[in-house]
């Protein structure tokens, strides 16, 4: 991820991560689990990224193991599209630090099935 | 990477900006470093299929290139305290992304610098809007 972002230009900061790498230890595990889920039944085709909001009270380093969880916040019906808000955490094992916090909005065109 | 001392920091300061052409291998490394291989990103006929005028980057690769462009700036990436942003128009493969940031806050007590930030595209499209930062600062 560093190299996708970085660029060729990209400055290598030995031990960091990229903040954005939430999006494996943080967004993927508990989305998946959700947008896989037949019952939800979430056309991922349809599934466009609406906004994001990320912190990070304690920036996490290489190594660290982090437990994620997501929490559906709102789910919205406008204009023939839903829009599914999630609250995410990821909470360092170590220490039990939070190392991220963030607010998903997933706008799923087409109603969910 | 030295990060820009407190009481160097100004309202109106500027990041500086970071241009970057997004290319298909792009968005292919991203699909695999981030595990999100929805075909919007990756196959051109189904994104063509679903409506949209080929791939677009995963509105995260954009948010992950505004972050290196205020990482950069502020001296780390372990300084950057939150970022937000609407992922208003897609950025399609071959695009280039410009992000910028001006600093509209300091907060000398707690050490943190406030930012909007955004990015466009070079179809003249804002990409990324509605964009805040916060950035810690050395004292």
């Amino acid at each position: 991820m560093a190299l996708a972002i970085g660029g060729p230009d990209g400055e290598f900061e030995p031990g960091a991560v990229p903040p954005t790498f939430a999006a494996v230890y943080c967004l993927a595990p508990t989305f998946a689990q959700l947008f896989t889920d037949p019952d939800v039944g979430i056309n991922l085709a349809g599934l466009i990224h609406g906004e994001q909001t990320f912190e990070w009270p304690e920036p996490a380093r290489g190594g660290d193991v982090v437990d994620a969880s997501a929490e559906i916040v709102a789910v919205e019906e406008k204009r023939g599209m839903t829009f599914v808000t999630l609250a995410v955490e990821a909470v360092r094992q170590a220490d039990q630090a939070v190392v991220c916090r963030g607010r998903s909005m997933m706008i799923v065109r087409g109603a969910a099935a | 990477m030295t990060a820009p001392a407190l009481r160097s920091i100004a309202v109106g300061d500027e990041v500086t900006p970071l241009q970057r052409r997004v290319t298909q291998a792009e968005i292919d490394a991203y699909a695999e470093a981030s595990g999100d291989h929805n075909p919007i990103h990756v196959d051109a006929d189904f994104a063509r299929a679903v409506g949209l005028p080929g791939t677009i980057a995963h509105g995260l690769l954009e948010l992950g290139i505004l972050a290196e462009a205020i990482s950069r700036w502020a001296g780390g990436s372990a300084r950057l305290g939150s970022l937000e942003c609407r992922f208003s128009k897609p950025l399609q493969a071959g695009d280039t992304i410009t992000c910028n940031g001006k600093v509209i806050a300091v907060d000398t007590g707690a050490g943190v610098a406030t930012l909007e930030v955004e990015a466009q595209s070079d179809r003249g499209e804002r990409v990324l809007t509605n964009g805040r930062a916060s950035v810690r600062l050395a004292t």
